[in-house]
């Protein structure tokens, strides 16, 4: 296990909630997540989740409650500006630019730190080549990381699926958060692709010093890398700390298989 | 064969970023530039006047059009409307004395102002939506160019385009406004390629492919779309100032009307959406191909191989294009630029034949 949390805060969530329409998604949750830290949010389907995650990220903002980052609030603000304080995200199903290269895609990481101007591309071999080229170093340093050199040129959508999410993985790396929330980084691959997958983000803590938030469902990968871990169920916390003790709490075990006295 | 990767080796990221890597395009471009360059030399002034100097100008607009519905992936129903606008402002602020290299820049700041607050409804509808509101956008500049004399010159008027001078060299003859039309196109065919390998142009495909994972890396929605109109309808402003002087040379407001909108977008459509060879097949093909058809099948009926009543031969010509649309579209729906694309693997990776993707 790979830890190097400092007990500094990086991103505090204090009593979260969020409905659509009728259905209360998300009900009160409070987390805090060190830097540093590989902190594991786990739950049934539709326990909130992805929810809490698209909170945190600007998509859906919360009614009630606040989150802040690196002691800045972060509630109410655009997904747009919540990148460019430094989050990143990738997505449950892929969600990769189809109109572009691989190395394209993994270029749009820089975005936040190019200058995105009719006139520069105008003025391309005067204004526009220099910070490509800047930009195309840092990015052939993430390939290298997650070793995507033979699929560089590729179009993106006729590589495989564990490829794909290793680019999504790439294109958010590239954007050098300080937090990086992988939302089911492991889905539908086999075996050898989430080991792969497990080794890469584990690489990438490393080398780039991140924190890292990831939903899993995977438990063996859970129980392998993260330090502590926060269980939801109907949008409410049943669990938090040690990610080996969560998972044994009588409530989580329920929420998942039922109670024992059901059971025929 | 002629076309090939291997043996192609970048060794700087300056070149594999080249707006050619492969030598073979290279002589292409600069051969069909040469003859772009020459043809006032060897072409009579009927083609030349007739056929490649409206072709470059359509190609202009096509290109500025695909901008917007290809790489940005906004539907736009009114660029006749944007091509208007500049137009008129060139034409009036020539006539109130501004210079014409700065009356063009005018026309298509212009253009870009008002083609810019209509796409303020982009950011918030999407699809068939943005049809509605750019369409809006037609009849409503439509009306009021027709409507207000201080623009149209009245109702029925045609406005004549004044002599000028591009930076002292008049525009008088055929080949002076040839140039002049060739110059631009040039200028919105580098300026579309290079877009498409800088940060913007990736900003745009992000917005069209996936808007929300283009937020969560830092694209603003609302700038880029914004930005996307901008510059689609300046170059569309200035097109139209082009259009007047170098072609027409006298404006009335039906040239720019819905229909020329509509032919417009089947330009884009044909060529292949978001393609800069695309913008330039699909203007030739709209633009070339009814004139080519009538043509063959009016010599057809002369020689008395074919038996068609006057009556029918200005509509078999029609039924055939609209046919051939149907049909290119059928069997490459991503447009002629597909097509010469498709041909250019199969030279690329032959003997072999994995061209298809």
């Amino acid at each position: 296990m790979k830890e190097a949390a400092t007990g500094e805060p990086i991103l505090v969530c204090r009593e979260v909630s969020r409905w659509f329409g009728g259905l209360h998604a998300l009900k009160k949750v409070s987390v805090t997540i060190d830097r540093g830290e590989i902190f594991g949010l786990v739950g049934p389907n539709g326990s909130g989740k992805t929810t809490l995650v698209n909170a945190i990220t600007g998509f859906y903002p919360p009614q009630e409650g606040a989150i802040t980052f690196e002691g800045r609030p972060i509630n109410g603000l655009k997904p747009h500006r919540i990148a460019r304080q430094g989050v990143a995200r990738t997505f449950q199903n892929v969600a990769l630019f189809r109109g572009m290269s691989v190395l394209d895609n993994i270029l749009m990481g820089r975005h936040i730190f190019m200058n995105p101007n009719p006139l520069a591309s105008l003025f391309y071999w005067w204004w526009a080549q220099a910070e490509e080229i800047a930009h195309r170093r840092k990015v052939e340093e993430v390939i290298d990381l997650l070793q995507l050199e033979s699929v560089r040129d590729e179009h993106v959508d006729v590589i495989p699926l564990g490829l794909q999410k290793r680019v999504e993985l790439a294109r958010a790396l590239c954007a050098e958060p300080r937090l990086l929330v992988l939302d089911e980084p492991m889905a539908g691959m086999n075996q050898e692709e989430k080991e792969y997958m497990v080794r890469f983000i584990l690489d990438a803590q490393e080398a780039l010093g991140l924190t890292v938030l990831i939903i899993e469902h995977h438990m063996d990968v859970v129980t392998a890398i993260c330090g502590r871990i926060l269980v939801l169920n109907n949008g409410a916390q049943i669990a938090q700390g040690p990610a080996r003790e969560a998972i044994a709490d009588p409530q989580v075990v329920e929420a998942y298989i039922g109670k024992a006295r059901h059971a025929a | 064969m002629f076309y090939r990767l291997a043996g192609v080796h970048h060794t700087r990221y300056q070149t594999a970023r080249g707006l050619w890597p492969i030598p073979a395009d290279r002589w292409q471009v600069l051969f069909l530039l040469l003859l772009a360059l020459l043809a006032p030399f060897f072409l009579s002034n009927l083609y030349l006047g007739s056929y490649i100097l409206p072709w470059l100008i359509w190609s202009a607009a096509a290109l500025s059009l695909t901008l917007l519905m290809g790489t940005a992936g906004q539907l736009h129903f009114g660029f006749a409307a944007v091509m208007a606008i500049g137009a008129y402002s060139s034409i009036h602020l020539v006539r109130l004395g501004v210079p014409f290299e700065l009356a063009l820049l005018g026309a298509g700041l212009t253009a870009a102002v008002v083609g810019s607050l209509f796409g303020m409804a982009a950011l918030r509808v999407k699809g068939l939506y943005l049809v509605m509101a750019t369409l809006a956008m037609q009849y409503l500049v439509d009306w009021v160019i027709i409507n207000v004399p201080a623009i149209s010159g009245g109702a029925q008027a045609t406005l004549r385009t004044p002599d000028v001078s591009f930076l002292f060299l008049p525009i008088d003859t055929l080949a002076a406004r040839y140039y002049l039309a060739l110059g631009w196109v040039v200028l919105v065919t580098l300026f579309f390629l290079n877009v498409k390998r800088t940060s913007f142009g990736r900003a745009l495909v992000a917005i069209r492919d996936k808007d929300f994972a283009a937020a969560v890396i830092g694209v603003d929605p609302f700038r880029t779309k914004l930005a996307a109109f901008f510059t689609s309808s300046f170059m569309g402003g200035v097109t139209g100032a082009i259009l007047a002087f170098a072609f027409y040379r006298a404006v009335t407001p039906e040239q720019f009307s819905f229909n020329v909108s509509i032919q417009l977008v089947a330009m884009v459509l044909v060529g292949g959406l978001g393609s800069a060879i695309g913008g330039f097949l699909g203007a030739g093909f709209v633009l070339l191909v009814p004139i080519f058809l009538t043509n063959m099948v009016t010599w057809l009926a002369a020689i008395g191989w074919i038996a068609v009543s006057a009556n029918l031969i200005a509509h078999v010509p029609l039924m055939i294009y609209g046919a051939l649309i149907i049909g290119f579209l059928l069997f490459e729906p991503l447009g002629l630029a597909k097509i010469y694309d498709n041909i250019r693997k199969y030279f690329l990776v032959w003997p072999f034949r994995h061209s298809r993707s």
